[in-house]
């Protein structure tokens, strides 16, 4: 299969692979996907391969009276049936120390397989193995369970009442999780900081207090999930997975199934449809496909259903965050107090429980802004829901809506515009640590704001506004902005998650002077493998081609957190970069050695496959040259130097990394029906240097996008019954094309100084300032109405009724 | 079972099956032909399934394995010629028009209908051309710019005609 | 996820055939599939579970739009036929609304007219549509006996249709709608093209005065399914189709709906949806019936 003739989508930069580092390079990975030849999990087989599908609880909290497998069993083409007691003598519980975080909370102990009761819609309770999918299918319908009914507890408020239904019965509260991150670890310092808190707000002429709510949304990606595995007594497990975090996965695998790491291997597919955090936990149902493999002696797979899907994962976001900012009359922020109420769902799902992303969102509430003080303060309540999972902008979409929000109150308040407000309050000495302790290594976030604003002309603005008003319609402005992580170092993941931060890069030069890089990361769409080549192209001087890329196997790649709080960027690809200069060094120190020149790698360039001494370019070598002999031929090296061009990097930087972006949003409101348009969208990033700008613009697109469909058409809704009432298409709904804007992006570059190439990771927490940005503009528009929204999603119809309400009082105020 | 008779990308498949099979697992499962995808269950809202039935993009989880007896079919796999891109194929590579890939053989197989039949649209036509299929990961900004990419060249290609 | 069990299809050439592969099963257990753009999702989900599946889709009778005395769309018409036809206008034109925006382009290239109409779900188009122009079914018995009865009998409520199990759809009967005549349809949902949460449809005659001889509005995506709003029929009935009359048209149809609470609207903002879509279609039907505007309702 041919790409255009000669045209692969490289650039022509002879004479200068420096320039492959910020190249627009058309993706390595898209060829196979433009034409069908990828490979996803559901496309692998193996001889032999049998079907699972889970039977899934249709109450939200009942007891299991009984379970009746008779029928399923008997059905012909059925393997095997097994409940939650079937199999919990057989392997341990969920609760393994791999999975647990290094916090203090009421963790409960669970089976992948319900067994005494269900604590939500759509739990598992069963297990079908089948020859074929449809009769695996047939066979769960006959599956019967006999449940007794418990009290649904569904409003997360409720739950933290004295005297509500409990749910997890190993605990006497529905808080799971509790902390305060303001004031340091100690109760004593703790209460004093919320008393100074206290006494500005005493002290403060701008006080703004209100109640913000988000729904329950999440980024679910278009490939559910889905695994496949394989055991041989010889080699032990052999599990395929639509993971982001192999390495977890198999340590999960070897703690719950409780045989040793060494006899599991996981491989998350080089091609996995999107991932956004969903699929970061380790989930039920990948150890059960794994108990049944090796039960049966035969390959399982199984590829959840998009309802499945829907039921069970992807649910993030859902919180009350009580709020109130201080400030002074002119606009200065002094403190905020935050009570943000999470609802967790069952907490059921490992690494996460519900409520690590809640951590983190508090953790980064404070955002780009100065603050003398906060008090932050969060509780997350166990209900009968699925748990909340991880999706991008991880904890960050609440607590930024509220916070964005509770700005342009601020600034109305004051009569200053928002744009003012928030441009005024930037941190401007770096690197900081936030009122949370959140460091923040460099960015110069009034460089991205100017900018942006440099793009919208306020005062311009502000005049058509006003002469359209004068005419019954209806725009407005929102801006917000967002500072983002770009990786977490190790001291915030090791407590938060149990596990390191570093970025790990194996790169093994082949005796052709061919590059195989190894990562222990999976990505899902990201265009790891491009940007890779492209950074090996850049420091070693050899084609984008001539490196291969491995990820996502747990067997051959170094330890990886996992492809999540967009660690490439900072971390993975400086460990890249860290490791092509390893082989650099060792590479001319052999040259010079044997040219008997007294020279260091700095004396010398890697371009077009040519190492060229700089002082006399006529003193030059082929690459691959240099790799042959010091692979193949090592004779006579230098003295304590063994063969070889293998290195391998573990690369954390001296100070937590981030990333900055500012959004301006423009609206027309139809006040007739609530609609709006979104007229314009326009951003600024400061993401650092960027290896593939196509690659960012796309991740770009993509974040701002889902936190449109977020904030204005995804929910998530249980009734009162816990029935979950939104899981397909039609009732969960997804921004389709026709739905979205054009975004104009714009970049400013703030260079790390605490990475190699000065890059960053970006665009995980990208989505949280969508909602800000969206319901201000909305909110700006409708201000003659005196009209402010402080809860998602964003409907017409909930804005219409605002709308008539705020007619209807202005009329009765008129009378 | 029924037999049927279905030609894929050009090549002529006698099957054996149920009725209750749904064209995407004789696609994906009996003929391994896996570039087309499934994400949704029953509704028939993502599109990642799309495929041509006798020249035009339908969904083939919408549709029973025995009814495309008779049929032509293509499959993403179907597209390009002796190994050679479509202008499309092209466009979606150089404009950055995928990002998962697990939408896109849906996409691509919608839109070479679309243009097919709206060789010169507006940016808006080929938004609402798309509203039958899903992305989540690219926001569809580089998508449409692929499709308009992709209309231009192929213009550009018949001279204009 | 997977259909159950399917024991037969049935592939008919014709009527006569399709009638016979009734033969042997029980009412409701043999059924008809057409584009099967919402039969699929029933069959899959496993809402229905039929035993035998008559695809209709070589059924040459079932085809095509004839044009005599009014239209006769054959059952298995695509909405993308429909969608592309330009002789769809005037008082037609409501039908290309409706069909250029169901479901998406890949919905349009197979589902039907026939389908959706014996379908019948709550918040869909085509109902709505052929109850607005005052369109007729012709059915047909297993038994060879047909009739044709007009759409306020034959849609009965979400899901439920006069048609019998043993019925086929035949073909849906528009009235001649002349020069003087107009329609339009529009509907709202979530997202661009979703299903109706309200959907408008308004024909409109008019005499050679210009005056509104006479007016059908329906409903589409109110819980009773698609029904007339003859409140807003009475006001417009008469009139000069003044910005005025429509106004308070659709102000009474709103007072009149009765609409339900759901997550995408509450009642009261169905009623604000009746009102505004129905400014926008009724509008739209008067221009197009004093030939001043050709284009879709968008």
């Amino acid at each position: 299969m041919s790409d255009e003739q000669g045209t692969s989508g490289r650039p022509n930069f002879a004479g200068d692979t420096k320039a492959w580092m910020g190249a627009r390079m058309p993706r390595k990975e898209d060829l196979r996907l433009i034409t069908g030849n990828g490979k996803f999990v559901a496309d692998f087989v193996l001889p032999g391969m049998l079907h699972a599908v889970f039977v899934r609880s249709e109450m939200a909290h009942a007891k299991i009276v009984s379970i009746d497998t008779s029928a399923a069993e008997a059905l012909p083409g059925v393997v095997c049936v097994v409940t939650g007691k079937d199999i919990q003598g057989q392997i341990k519980s969920m609760r393994q120390p791999v999975l647990m975080p290094n916090v203090p909370a009421n963790y409960p102990d669970y089976w992948p397989l319900s067994i005494d009761k269900v604590k939500f819609h759509g739990e598992p309770v069963a297990m079908v193995v089948a020859s074929d999918k449809y009769i695996a299918v047939d066979a769960a319908e006959l599956v019967v369970v006999e449940y007794d009914p418990l009290p649904v507890v569904t409003d997360p408020e409720v739950a933290l009442q004295p005297g509500a239904t409990q749910i997890h019965d190993q605990f006497d509260t529905n808080e799971i999780f509790k902390m305060t991150f303001t004031g340091g670890p100690e109760l004593e310092a703790q209460e004093r900081n919320a008393r100074e808190v206290d006494r500005i707000f005493e002290s403060a002429e701008v006080v703004v207090k209100e109640r913000f709510r988000v729904h329950r949304t999440g980024v679910t990606p278009m490939e559910p999930r889905a695994a496949l595995c394989e055991w041989s007594d010889a080699d032990g497990l052999k599990a395929w997975v639509t993971t982001q975090r192999p390495h977890t996965e198999r340590a999960a695998l070897a703690q719950v199934l409780d045989i040793p790491a060494s006899d599991v291997q996981v491989i998350a597919p080089r091609d996995v449809g999107g991932g956004f955090g969903v699929k970061a936990p380790f989930y039920r149902e990948v150890p059960m496909v794994a108990y049944m493999a090796r039960k049966l002696r035969r390959p399982v797979r199984w590829v959840e259903s998009r309802y499945e899907s829907l039921m069970n994962v992807g649910q993030e976001r859902d919180q009350i965050n009580d709020l109130e900012i201080a400030a002074t009359k002119s606009g200065k922020l002094l403190a905020f107090r935050s009570r943000i109420t999470a609802d967790n769902g069952s907490g059921e799902v490992g690494v996460y429980w519900g409520f690590t992303m809640a951590f983190l969102g508090a953790v980064e509430m404070p955002n780009a802004y100065t603050w003398e003080k906060a008090d932050i303060r969060l509780r997350s309540a166990v209900t009968n829901k699925a748990s909340l999972t991880p999706s991008r902008a991880f904890g960050n979409f609440p607590t930024r809506f509220a916070l964005e929000r509770g700005l342009d109150l601020v600034a109305k308040k004051c009569g200053i515009e928002p744009s003012q407000l928030r441009r005024q309050n930037l941190i401007t000495q770096m690197p900081c640590a936030s009122v949370t302790g959140k460091g923040y290594d460099s960015g110069d976030f009034e460089k991205v704001w100017a900018t942006l604003m440099s793009k919208v002309d306020l005062p311009a603005f502000r005049k058509e506004q006003a002469e359209l008003r004068a005419q019954g319609r209806y725009i407005g402005i929102g801006l917000t902005c967002a500072v983002e992580l770009s990786g977490l170092a190790s001291c915030v993941l090791v407590p938060m998650e149990n596990l390191p931060g570093y970025g790990a890069a194996a790169i093994r030069l082949d005796a052709l002077g061919k590059a195989q890089v190894f990562c222990g990361d999976a990505p899902s769409g990201q265009g790891h493998e491009t940007a890779v080549a492209q950074l090996v192209a850049a420091e070693l001087g050899i084609d984008p081609s001539d490196t291969t890329f491995t990820s996502g196997d747990s067997k051959t790649t170094p330890f990886g957190a996992g492809s999540i709080a967009a660690r490439f960027g900072g971390y993975s690809a400086s460990a890249v970069q860290k490791a092509c200069q390893e082989l650099k060094n060792k590479i001319v120190a052999v040259l010079a050695h044997d040219l008997k020149l007294d020279a260091t790698v700095g004396d010398f360039d890697f371009v077009n496959g040519e190492i060229v001494f700089r002082k006399d370019p006529s003193v030059r070598t082929a690459f691959a040259g240099m790799v042959d002999r010091i692979i193949m031929k090592p004779i006579d090296l230098p003295p304590g130097m063994s063969a070889g061009l293998d290195a391998t990097v573990f690369f954390e930087s001296d100070q937590p990394l981030v990333c900055f972006n500012a959004d301006c949003c423009i609206v027309e409101v139809d006040v007739e029906t609530g609609k709006f348009e979104i007229k314009r969208w326009v951003t600024c990033e400061d993401v650092g240097n960027i290896i593939n700008p196509l690659i960012v613009d796309g991740q770009m697109h993509g974040a701002i996008v889902q936190g449109l469909s977020n904030t204005m058409f995804e929910e998530f809704v249980y009734n009162e019954e816990g029935q979950q009432l939104t899981a397909d298409f039609e009732n969960y709904k997804l921004a389709t094309a026709a739905d979205v804007p054009d975004i104009e992006l714009n970049y400013t570059c703030t260079p790390s100084p605490y990475t190699p190439l000065g890059t960053r990771g970006c665009a995980e927490g990208r989505p949280s300032s969508i909602p800000g940005a969206l319901t201000n503009a909305v909110c700006d528009a409708l201000s003659p109405f005196g009209v402010e929204i402080n809860e998602l999603p964003l409907r017409p119809n909930k804005i219409w009724k605002k709308i008539q309400a705020a007619r209807e009082a202005m009329g009765r105020a008129a009378e | 079972m029924k037999t049927i008779t279905v030609t894929i990308n050009d090549k002529v498949y006698e099957e054996s099956v149920e009725p209750r099979m749904l064209l995407v697992d004789l696609i994906r499962e009996r003929l391994g032909l896996t570039g087309t995808h499934v994400s949704c269950t029953y509704e028939g809202v993502c599109g990642a399934c799309t495929i041509h039935l006798d020249g035009d993009a339908v969904k083939s989880c919408m549709m029973l394995a025995v009814q495309a007896d008779g049929h032509k079919i293509t499959t993403v796999e179907g597209l390009a010629r002796d190994g050679v891109l479509t202008a499309l194929q092209r466009s979606f590579k150089q404009e950055h028009g995928l990002q998962c890939g697990f939408c896109t053989a849906g996409i691509l197989m919608n839109m070479t209908d679309f243009l097919s039949k709206n060789p010169n649209p507006t940016d808006a036509e080929i938004r609402h051309g798309l509203v039958g299929n899903l992305c989540r990961c690219t926001g569809y900004v580089h998508i449409v710019n692929a499709v308009r990419a992709a209309a231009k060249l192929a213009l550009a290609e018949r001279g204009g005609e | 996820m997977f259909p159950a069990v399917i024991d037969e299809y049935i592939r008919p050439k014709d009527i006569a055939q399709a009638r016979g592969a009734l033969a042997g099963y029980a009412p409701g257990d043999a059924i008809f599939i057409a584009g099967g753009q919402s039969l699929m999702q029933a069959i899959k989900s496993r809402m229905v579970r039929p035993r035998c599946v008559i695809d209709l889709q070589d059924v040459a009778e079932l085809k095509g739009i004839e044009r005599g005395n009014g239209l006769t769309i054959g059952a298995m018409t695509r909405y993308v036929e429909i969608a592309e036809d330009r002789d769809l206008s005037g008082g037609y034109a409501a039908l290309r609304d409706a069909a250029q925006h169901v479901g998406d382009r890949q919905v349009r290239n197979r589902g039907t007219i026939g389908g959706s109409i014996c379908w019948n779900y709550v918040a869909s188009c085509m109902p709505c549509v052929v109850l607005g122009l005052g369109a007729s079914m012709n059915l047909i018995a297993a038994d060879g006996k047909r009739r044709q009865i007009r759409a306020e009998e034959f849609l009965l409520g979400p899901l439920e249709t006069a048609r019998a199990p043993e019925e086929l759809l035949v073909s849906i009967s528009v009235p001649k709608l002349g020069a003087n005549s107009g329609s339009a349809y529009k509907k709202w949902g979530l997202v661009t093209d979703a299903l109706p949460v309200v959907g408008v449809c308004v024909l409109v005659i008019l005499d050679s005065a210009g005056k509104c001889r006479s007016a059908r509005v329906s409903l589409a995506g109110l819980s009773a399914g698609a029904h007339r709003a003859k409140a807003a029929e009475r006001v417009l009935q008469g009139g000069n189709g003044s910005e005025s009359e429509i106004k308070d048209a659709f102000a009474q149809a709103a007072a009149a709906a009765d609409t339900q609470s759901d997550k995408w609207a509450d009642d009261s903002y169905r009623r604000q949806l009746i009102r505004t879509l129905g400014f926008e279609v009724a509008t739209s039907a008067f221009a197009r019936a004093r030939g001043t505007v050709q284009g879709v309702a968008k």
